[in-house]
């Protein structure tokens, strides 16, 4: 019988885990804005700088058949921009491409 | 089965968890400081000693019990899975230590369900309370009675005979031990959390009227303000109140997605964290909001509203006129 205080137990063995995957830290928010008429505007902020948010754009407009664009913003750092209500398509894209795991997603909006 | 069986079963089955429970607690006074290396009685001695544990813990507080098993649920899995496969041999020769064994199991397991439960039932909440209340509330209780039946019948049927007990047999078992001990917790009574839904109205073509803004604020105990804060940044527009305390939000929103926005700020700044109770108090404490539950005790930050990145949606002309 093992008692549960007295088991080695390796501190570290979450960080080890953590590091050689992926790149993306923190929450990426996905937002949706509305603009005139049902029109509305996907953006995508928090994504990992290390990323190039040029390729990812140009994949998301093919994919989406949409426009966007990458903004610069001096507090957000560099952010996604799609037409129209993307939030669905963005979400299970990165997740695809590996680009940011489910629980690092962050839909706000209605 | 008669129904004069139902009706026998359970009084047998409660007399006899009763003295179990009984045994244990006494096996745990007992033994709870002398450590035992007899095996079976090491399996009771977990149980013990967590019981024992919880008794300095709390002061016979039955509202705390649910945020408890939550605790002990984290404490015990990670041994019992080791240990069940080590110990059924033993549970079956000795049935007591079996079945301590197997109630562990069923709390840590039931655990779960019951968080996914609430949280089923919650949303479902929202969506009952707007039609019939009464109704619904009648036909839960008669559900909760149904289900009462159900669980005395199915779960005393493996304690006389040799078979084996099914997944579903425990877990009932395990709810109705709760109910049995602390009859208004929350896993016998769902947890009623009625709301009266957003009543949202179009003005004009931009506009969205959010009538009874105000009375969900007291509803909820929440500041206005803070509410207005987050609304607002969830939906990325600009709104305010007005002079009949009904929210003006800029852009057209239907009281579904309204309702959705409400959802995810109960979840996040009205619900405690721990025990999901709605009797919470939103205190700023050195910038950071914290909620402090009134029910468990528990008190944790909460996340701050940030609106994030908003993107130019009006004409640029028009803001640089204005800046200009």
């Amino acid at each position: 019988m093992s008692i549960q205080n007295l088991q080695t137990f390796d501190p570290f063995a979450d960080a080890n885990k953590g590091a050689d995957d992926d790149v993306q830290d923190g929450l990426v928010h996905i937002r949706i804005q509305q603009r005139n008429g049902r029109k509305t505007l996907t953006t995508v902020q928090g994504l990992s700088s290390d990323y190039d948010l040029k390729k990812i754009v140009r994949a998301c407009k093919k994919e989406f058949a949409c426009n966007g664009t990458v903004i610069e913003h001096p507090e957000y750092g560099e952010v996604l921009q799609l037409q129209g209500d993307q939030r669905e398509n963005i979400c299970q894209w990165l997740t695809k491409a590996g680009l940011a795991k489910p629980d690092q997603l962050k839909v706000h909006g209605f | 089965m008669t129904e004069e069986d139902a009706i026998f079963d359970p009084t047998l089955k409660k007399k006899k968890k009763k003295k179990k429970t009984a045994f244990d607690f006494d096996a745990a006074l007992a033994e709870g400081s002398g450590d035992t290396n007899e095996n079976s009685n090491a399996v009771s001695n977990n149980v013990a000693e967590n019981e024992n544990k919880e008794d300095d813990q709390d002061d016979a507080n039955i509202d705390i019990d649910l945020d408890f098993s939550k605790k002990k649920k984290k404490k015990k899995k990670p041994f019992n899975m080791e240990e069940l496969d080590g110990a059924l041999p033993d549970a079956k020769d000795k049935d007591d230590g079996g079945n301590d064994i197997a109630e562990n199991q069923e709390e840590s397991i039931m655990d779960d369900n019951l968080d996914l439960e609430l949280d089923f039932s919650k949303a479902k909440k929202k969506k009952k309370t707007k039609k019939k209340d009464l109704d619904e509330l009648i036909a839960e209780a008669d559900d909760k009675q149904d289900d009462k039946e159900n669980v005395e019948d199915t779960s005393v049927s493996w304690l006389g005979s040799d078979r084996d007990y099914t997944y579903d047999e425990l877990l009932n078992r395990v709810f109705e031990i709760m109910r049995d001990k602390n009859p208004d917790m929350v896993a016998g009574k769902k947890q009623k959390f009625v709301m009266r839904p957003p009543q949202v109205v179009r003005i004009g073509t931009k506009k969205t009227s959010f009538a009874n803004f105000t009375e969900i604020c007291k509803t909820l105990h929440r500041q206005p303000k803070h509410l207005l804060d987050f609304l607002l940044a969830e939906l990325g527009t600009s709104g305010s109140v007005d002079g009949n305390s009904q929210l003006i939000i800029k852009g057209r929103f239907q009281q579904k997605q309204i309702e959705n926005v409400l959802r995810r700020y109960i979840k996040e700044y009205v619900t405690c964290h721990t025990c999901r109770s709605p009797d919470t108090i939103l205190q700023k404490d050195t910038r950071l909001f914290f909620l402090q539950c009134e029910t468990c005790g528990s008190r944790c930050s909460v996340a701050s509203i940030k609106s994030g990145f908003q993107a130019v949606t009006s004409k640029r002309a028009a803001i640089r006129a204005k800046t200009a």
